[in-house]
């Protein structure tokens, strides 16, 4: 749907206020599904968003099937070990193609009248299309009925995607994050199955970013982690337009019971025996880095009050996959599910709130929210596009 | 004779398929192909090898090659 019509774009404008004057987003954009419906081409679409990870295509000739924001969509690792996304129906009618993830032996076969492709999408049979037993007709160009492709991108084993194949590249879009992490551009490590898992939240997705873009939480919401690294130890990071997130100054190495730690990532400056950084690449993948690990959470934007949370952690040397480490990658899983477990009776308090027929949006501390505010700053920004 | 293998053939496909054997589906078609080439009947042929064809793409059957090569040669792919 395409209708900038349906936004309530003098409230959208109090958003693009600065900070000190500026009111959050209406609510509608919280809990009306039209408005649902309206947000996904300006802030999905025609942007990069994430949508799975690299690491669920687990071989070549590997296809897995997802739907995102009502999209049908086939992650597709071909036979030369490159990750595509393709539309998952058939040029034919419209079918749905796979189903179910898992290896492909050989060519896609549609279900419904056995249309055949290959993993790059080039069509490659048209059985009975000039009649029984006549498998070609002039008509059918098989050459521009491959598979449609969708424009895919993959950064730190997410993979983003552009539907409306208009954005920048997505090595201009994200240039700023991608250069401000530029020292763990090295290799990363999948922790394994204990450090994949899921959190399903009765919130509108664009809390969740809400709620990471700030350090300001931390005290009341987030004990344990104040405890070694309290407020005056974070510090806001924003590119105005682009990303926002925090930092922080005192990053402690998890140890296990034998004084065990994961190893750092190669070449890291000394900026990084302390420091971790936790920023969203707009609109939905939060990302955090810290010197021997990393993880990213992939927001899947479920209904207007519903999201699914895709977290998977990373280990920047392949020695923290060891045997030996288990334990300690458990131990290290088990403490951020917390961490992001303890979000979760503020987000949904939040989306909660935003029934509130009175609430104007909120207002922002110019100092501690400036981050928040720069997200939803961007979101009205793509609306206003939209008009 | 011929239409008692090509009955005993269906009924082998019509099991294959309720189980997805598609390496009995790919067999059947083969064999049903091969009974209307070897008597001349070049659509029935066509009409089987193509099936045969379209299942062994999908399994990345050895056979996908060859069943291509018959298709071509009836001017049918």
């Amino acid at each position: 749907m395409n209708n900038p019509g349906i936004f309530d774009h003098e409230a959208v404008n109090r958003v693009l206020q600065p900070v000190e004057k500026a009111n959050g987003l209406p609510n509608a954009h919280y809990i009306d599904p039209t408005i649902f419906e309206a947000e996904k081409k300006p802030i999905f679409f025609d942007n990069w968003a994430g949508i799975g990870f690299a690491k669920d295509l687990p071989e070549k000739g590997y296809a897995k099937p997802l739907t995102f924001l009502g999209q049908p969509l086939l992650l597709v690792r071909d036979r030369l070990g490159t990750v595509r996304v393709f539309h998952n129906i058939c040029r034919h009618r419209g079918m749905i193609l796979v189903e179910d993830a898992g290896a492909i032996r050989g060519a896609l076969r549609c279900p419904y009248h056995s249309w055949c492709y290959d993993l790059d999408g080039a069509l490659k049979a048209t059985p009975h299309v000039g009649g029984p037993g006549h498998n070609a007709h002039e008509a059918i160009d098989r050459d521009t009925l491959g598979l449609i492709e969708v424009r895919s991108h993959i950064w730190r084993d997410v993979i983003f995607i552009n539907l409306s194949g208009e954005a920048e590249p997505f090595e201009i879009a994200n240039g700023e994050l991608i250069k401000r992490w530029a020292e763990f551009e090295t290799p990363i490590f999948h922790g394994g199955p204990e450090s994949s898992f899921k959190l399903r939240i009765k919130t509108n997705w664009k809390l969740a970013v809400e709620n990471y873009c700030e350090s300001y939480h931390l005290p009341w919401i987030h004990p344990g982690l104040n405890s070694y690294s309290r407020l005056e130890d974070h510090y806001n990071i924003e590119e105005a337009g682009k990303l926002s997130g925090q930092g922080t100054l005192v990053y402690r190495q998890l140890t296990g019971e034998n004084g065990e730690q994961f190893a750092d990532g190669p070449g890291l400056s000394s900026k990084w025996d302390k420091a971790a950084e936790y920023i969203t690449a707009f609109p939905n993948v939060m990302l955090g880095v810290h010197r021997d690990h990393s993880f990213a959470i992939v927001l899947e934007p479920v209904s207007t009050g519903e999201t699914l949370e895709h977290i998977e952690i990373y280990y920047h040397d392949k020695s923290s996959l060891s045997q030996n480490l288990e334990a300690l990658r458990c131990k290290n899983a088990e403490l951020w599910k917390r961490v992001f477990e303890e979000d979760i009776f503020v987000v949904e308090g939040m989306q909660r709130g935003r029934h509130a027929s009175k609430f104007d949006g909120g207002r922002f501390s110019p100092v501690m929210d400036s981050p928040t505010h720069l997200f939803h700053h961007w979101v009205a920004g793509k609306i206003a596009q939209a008009a | 004779m011929r239409a008692k293998d090509i009955a005993n053939i269906e009924k082998r496909l019509v099991d294959a398929t309720a189980q997805k054997d598609t390496a009995t589906m790919i067999e059947c078609y083969r064999r049903a192909a091969a009974i209307y080439e070897a008597t001349g009947d070049e659509n029935s042929a066509a009409f089987f090898f193509t099936n045969a064809y379209v299942f062994a793409l999908e399994a990345g059957s050895p056979h996908a090659n060859e069943l291509r090569g018959k298709l071509i040669a009836l001017g049918r792919i």
